[in-house]
């Protein structure tokens, strides 16, 4: 599957989705027009390529300073998605970079992750 | 026009629109209200607060607002595209600080049978505390989306979340089959 290279905009993050490597990247801020135009497509390849996965090692980042409500779902359920691969036999990291004093970036990384059973979830503080 | 100036002022008002909503304004004004917040030094939780609740609100009007123009479908127009694209919405929307609180306040026409739906949701938000608020966020996002619903239909649950120091809101009736509501957030 071909990479996907999005760079970010005032609104949507930086996408950044190496397929060969099994290393994904969301990065910036997530309040897309309309969110399912921007997270649609790429959220569908990579639900097809992860399906395709087996005994794999698969890190995404997530590394976003802030996102909008309609994103909040969209992100909800990529932490559903990682967590099936991760159960299909795959080792899934999830990292959440957040900024150093920003509780509610904590806040929400960690309630998301509480309802994972088997992929790993690590939070990350981004000095400044 | 300096009688309305002094009158924003007076009421601790930064920012004030009224007008047809668009993803453009939002863009725009956001931007505005991120530098405002940058020079008053807000501190990085309150200003993203702040924020936030501008998204959701300005959001809010220009999926719901009952006050609206619509457009011609343009050439590309897809048939089942939601009418988001094709609607011109209409709101308030102010922004300013009062006893050292930001508030964000918007308001826009309801069709009548929507108020009951909409002040009951509003009331039910508005009592939980801050694990019920965590709990409804996760039940909603992980569930199947509202009928009617645009977006993930948790805006309301985001806006009281980010709202430190609480919301109001309130209806008022008309007599053409509407109501003008206002939610008011403190942060």
């Amino acid at each position: 599957m071909e990479n996907i290279k999005i760079e970010a905009t005032t609104r949507s993050p930086e996408i950044d989705f190496d397929f060969g490597a099994n290393k994904f990247l969301i990065k910036g801020e997530s309040y897309p027009e309309d969110v399912a135009t921007f997270y649609g497509l790429v959220i569908d390849q990579l639900e097809e390529h992860l399906s395709s996965l087996d005994t794999a090692e698969v890190s995404f980042e997530i590394e976003l300073i802030y996102f909008n409500s309609s994103s909040a779902k969209v992100l909800m359920g990529l932490f559903d998605t990682l967590d099936e691969v991760a159960k299909a036999g795959n080792r899934v990291t999830i990292t959440w970079t957040y900024d150093e004093g920003d509780d509610h970036m904590q806040e929400t990384g960690e309630e998301f992750s509480e309802d994972l059973e088997h992929a790993q979830f690590r939070l990350k503080i981004l000095e400044t | 026009m300096y009688k309305f100036r002094e009158h924003l002022r007076e009421q601790g008002i930064m920012f004030c629109y009224s007008g047809y909503m668009t993803e453009q304004i939002l863009t725009g004004i956001g931007d505005a209200i991120k530098q405002k917040l940058e020079v008053e030094e807000a501190d990085r939780k309150t200003a993203r607060s702040v924020f936030s609740v501008f998204v959701e609100q300005v959001q809010n009007v220009i999926r719901y607002s009952a006050e609206r123009e619509v457009k011609e479908p343009s050439a590309e127009h897809k048939p089942g595209e939601s009418d988001q694209d094709t609607s011109l919405r209409y709101g308030v929307l102010t922004v300013g600080r009062t006893d050292e609180k930001y508030f964000i306040a918007c308001g826009n026409f309801v069709e009548q049978k929507d108020v009951e739906r909409l002040r009951s949701s509003l009331a039910h938000i508005q009592g939980l505390n801050k694990n019920g608020l965590k709990a409804l966020y996760k039940e909603i996002l992980s569930g199947e989306t509202p009928e009617g619903s645009k977006g993930a239909g948790v805006g309301f649950v985001d806006i009281a979340r980010r709202a430190t120091h609480g919301f109001e809101f309130d209806f008022t009736e008309l007599n053409d089959g509407r109501s003008y509501f206002c939610l008011k957030a403190y942060v």
